[in-house]
C-alpha cells in the first residue's frame, strides 16, 4: 500500500540486477531519434501490456479490470527507484507504460526516450484539463506532449500528536526536536534530505552552489546525533512506533493513518521554508512494442471512477477530477495532507541537474552518510 | 603425460564457469572503474583514474575503519559462540551429530535478506524480544535495539555464523580424541588440555572460519541497511549507494576493486598459513 517498502526490499535485488545488467549488456547505448519519439500513436489494442511501475502503486483490481475489458494480459514488472528504472531501460528492456517523476521526464524526453502522447486520443483527458491548467505546459514536458500526470505529492513532516502535542512549529527545524531525540527519521533519499536542509538554510531547493551545499552538509551532519536513522520505509517506521517525527511524503502519511488504530495521532505538516512538490507521470517509452494498448490503459486510469478507486488503494492524489475528489475525502480529517493546485504551481520542485552538479549533490550526501 | 591430459578435460566445465561468471564480470568491473558517466547516468568506458584517487578521500576513512571494526567484532562473536557449538556437536553429538550440523545449516537455506528482515521484526521497539523482556519484568519500556551498532554486528554474526561452525567442526571431527586423553594423562586440567592440545590442533579450522566470516562481513551492506542507524554506514553501503542512488557506477566499481584488493591481502595471508600448516602435517 505504499511507494516505499519496495525501495528497501529490492535494494539487494537492484544491486544484483545492476551487476547482471553490466555483465550481460555491457555498454549498449540506446539513442533513438526524435522522429522515432514523435511518431503518433493511435489508442487501440496492439498487444499485451508490459507495465513497469513501483510495486503496489496501482490498484490491482483496476489492472484485472483492464485485462478483462480489452482481452489483453498485463505483464507487470517493478522498479524500486528512478535510477533502477533507468538501468532497466538502458539494458534494452522494452516496456509499454512507465511512471517517471517530473524530473526524470525532463531527462528522458530530452533524450528522445518517450513517445509523443496525443491527448485527443484519450477520451478522459478532459478530467485533467478541467481540473487544472497546470499540466497544459508543465516545466518538465512542454505542453505535456509526452506524459499524462499520474500522481502528485508533497514532502513534509509526520509526527505523533500523542507524544509531542497537537502543534509543531511548522518549520523544517522540527526535525531537530530535542524532545523526540532518538525517535526522528529523515528520508533515505539524497534529494529529499539535501533539499530539506537547503530550504531550512534559506537556499534554493536545487542549489548547486558549493558553499551552500557545504553548509547544508554541516546542517545534516549536525542533525545525526538526534536521528534514529535514515528511513527507506517510512510507513513501517512510523506505524511501528519507532518514530515520533519523520520526514515523509503525504501519501505515505495516508497509508500510515490507514494502518494504525488511532489515526488522529498521526499528524502531517508542510513547512514554511518551502514545500517540495513532486509529480509522477504516465509515459510510453520510445521502444514500446504496444503503445496503442498503453494509451488505452492510461485512458482507463483517467476514468473518474477508476481514478477514485486507485486513490483509495495507493493513498496518493491523482491530479484529475475523479481522483482529486476522492483524495479530498481521504484528507478531510487532516487537510494538510492534501496537495493544492497552488502548491503545485508555487511549490519547490526537484529539477534534473546537469551531471557535474548531480555529482556534487551525491558527494555531499555520501559525506553526510559517511560522517 | 597422456593420462594428465585426459584428466584435465574435467577442468573444462569449471574453467568455463569461472571465466564466464568470475573473470568476465571482474574484467568489466575493472574496466568500468576507469570510466565516466553520461548525462543520463549511463556508465561509459573511458580513461579516468580519478575514480581511484577519490577512493582515498579521507571522508571515507571512518567508513573503512568502521567496516573492519564491525567485521572483527562479528568474527569474534562467531568464534566465541561457534567454537563451543562445533565442539559440542563433534565431541558429544554421538549419532545425532549429522542431524545437529543439519540444524546449524538449515536457516541458511533462507535468503540472508529475508533472515535480516526477521531480525527487524524481532528487535523492533514493540517486537518479540522487548515483549519477552517486558513479560519477564526485566525492562519496563523496552530497549531500542534497532538502528544501533549492536544490531548491525549482531546481524553480521548471525548472518555468517555457519561459516565459522562448519570449518571448526570439520577440524574437531578430524582430530584424534586420544590426543585429549593424552593431555589428561599428563595431568593437564580440562582448561590446560583445551588450550595446549585441542585449540592448537584445530587452529587451521579456526583460522578458516575467521577468514570465511570476516571477508564477507567487511563488504556486507544488508545488515547496516536494515538494522543500522545514522552512524553505522559501512563500505558495502557506500558502494551500493554509488551504484543505486548516485548512478556513479565508475566510482562504485573503483571502490569495489580497492575493497577486493584489500580483502585479497587477508586471503593470501590465510592461504599461506594453511599451506605452511599442510607442509608441517598439521591438519
Amino acid at each position: 500500500m505504499n511507494r516505499f517498502t519496495r525501495r528497501d526490499a529490492l535494494r539487494g535485488a537492484a544491486l544484483g540486477a545492476a551487476a547482471l545488467g553490466l555483465s550481460g549488456c555491457g555498454m549498449n547505448r540506446f539513442n533513438p531519434s526524435e522522429a522515432e519519439a514523435e511518431r503518433p500513436i493511435s489508442a487501440k489494442v496492439d498487444g499485451d501490456l508490459y507495465y513497469f511501475n513501483y510495486s503496489e502503486y496501482m490498484d490491482p483490481g483496476l489492472i484485472k479490470g483492464f485485462e478483462k475489458r480489452y482481452g489483453v494480459r498485463v505483464i507487470e514488472s517493478n522498479f524500486d527507484s528512478m535510477q533502477g528504472m533507468l538501468a532497466k531501460l538502458n539494458a534494452g528492456n522494452r516496456y509499454d507504460v512507465i511512471f517517471p517523476t517530473a524530473e526524470w521526464v525532463d531527462k528522458l524526453h530530452k533524450g528522445n526516450r518517450l513517445r509523443r502522447i496525443d491527448h485527443s486520443q484519450l477520451r478522459n483527458y478532459q478530467q485533467v484539463t478541467s481540473f487544472t491548467d497546470y499540466f497544459n505546459d508543465p516545466w518538465y514536458d512542454p505542453e505535456s506532449a509526452h506524459t499524462v500526470p499520474y500522481a502528485v505529492y508533497t514532502t513534509g513532516i509526520c509526527w505523533r500528536a500523542d507524544k509531542l502535542g497537537d502543534k509543531l512549529t511548522g518549520s523544517w527545524r522540527d526535525l531537530w526536536n530535542e524532545e523526540a531525540k532518538g525517535k526522528i527519521y529523515v528520508l533515505d533519499d539524497f534529494q529529499e534530505a539535501l533539499g530539506m536542509a537547503n530550504l531550512l538554510n534559506g537556499f534554493d531547493l536545487n542549489t548547486t552552489d558549493e558553499a551552500e551545499l557545504e553548509k547544508t552538509k554541516q546542517t545534516l551532519i549536525g542533525q545525526k546525533p538526534l536521528l534514529r536513522g535514515y528511513s527507506a520505509d517510512t510507513i513501517t517506521t512510523m506505524s511501528s512506533g519507532n518514530a515520533w517525527i519523520e520526514h515523509m511524503w503525504n501519501g505515505d502519511v495516508v497509508n500510515v493513518r490507514n494502518q494504525v488504530d488511532s489515526p488522529e495521532n498521526y499528524r502531517y505538516e508542510t513547512c514554511n521554508e518551502g514545500i517540495p512538490v513532486g509529480s509522477d507521470t504516465f509515459a510510453i517509452p520510445t521502444n514500446a512494442r504496444h503503445p496503442g494498448t498503453a494509451m488505452l490503459f492510461i485512458d482507463w486510469l483517467l476514468d473518474p471512477e477508476h481514478a477514485a478507486m486507485n486513490i483509495e488503494y495507493c493513498g496518493y492524489p491523482m491530479p484529475n477530477d475523479g481522483g482529486y475528489e476522492a483524495f479530498a475525502g481521504l484528507a478531510k480529517d487532516e487537510p494538510s495532507i492534501n496537495v493544492t493546485v497552488e502548491q503545485l504551481r508555487e511549490g519547490d520542485q526537484f529539477r534534473s541537474l546537469p551531471r557535474d552538479d548531480l555529482t556534487l549533490w551525491n558527494e555531499t550526501w555520501t559525506a553526510v552518510k559517511a560522517a | 603425460m597422456r593420462e594428465g591430459r585426459y584428466w584435465s578435460i574435467f577442468l573444462i566445465p569449471g574453467g568455463i564457469w569461472l571465466a564466464l561468471f568470475f573473470a568476465v564480470p571482474l574484467g568489466i568491473t575493472i574496466a568500468i572503474s576507469f570510466g565516466i558517466t553520461d548525462d543520463l547516468g549511463n556508465p561509459v568506458y573511458a580513461w579516468n583514474p580519478e575514480n581511484y584517487s577519490r577512493v582515498f578521500d579521507p571522508v571515507f576513512l571512518p567508513v573503512l575503519i568502521r567496516s573492519v571494526g564491525y567485521a572483527l567484532v562479528a568474527t569474534a562473536v562467531c568464534l566465541v559462540i561457534g567454537y563451543p557449538v562445533a565442539y559440542t556437536v563433534a565431541r558429544h553429538g554421538g549419532r545425532f551429530r549429522h542431524l545437529l550440523i543439519l540444524a546449524v545449516v538449515l536457516p541458511f537455506f533462507v535468503n540472508y535478506l529475508v533472515r535480516t528482515y526477521a531480525w527487524v521484526t524481532l528487535l523492533a521497539d514493540d517486537g518479540l524480544i522487548n515483549g519477552l523482556l517486558g513479560t519477564m519484568g526485566i525492562t519496563e519500556s523496552g530497549v531500542a535495539w534497532l538502528n544501533t551498532p549492536f544490531a548491525v554486528v549482531g546481524g553480521l554474526a548471525y548472518g555468517y555464523m555457519a561459516f565459522m561452525i562448519l570449518p571448526v567442526y570439520a577440524a574437531l571431527d578430524r582430530m584424534d580424541p586420544s590426543l585429549i586423553e593424552a593431555g589428561k594423562d599428563l595431568y593437564g586440567s580440562p582448561a590446560a588440555t583445551f588450550f595446549n592440545v585441542t585449540l592448537p590442533t584445530t587452529f587451521q579450522g579456526v583460522l578458516a572460519g575467521c577468514v570465511l566470516v570476516f571477508l564477507p562481513a567487511v563488504g556486507d551492506f544488508v545488515s547496516a541497511q536494515l538494522l543500522g542507524g545514522p552512524g553505522t554506514y559501512m563500505v558495502g553501503n557506500l558502494i551500493q549507494q554509488q551504484f543505486h542512488d548516485a548512478q556513479n557506477w565508475p566510482f562504485g566499481a573503483a571502490l569495489t576493486v580497492v575493497m577486493m584488493a584489500f580483502l585479497l591481502i587477508w586471503m593470501v595471508f590465510y592461504l599461506r598459513s594453511a599451506a605452511r600448516a599442510a607442509d608441517e602435517g598439521v591438519a
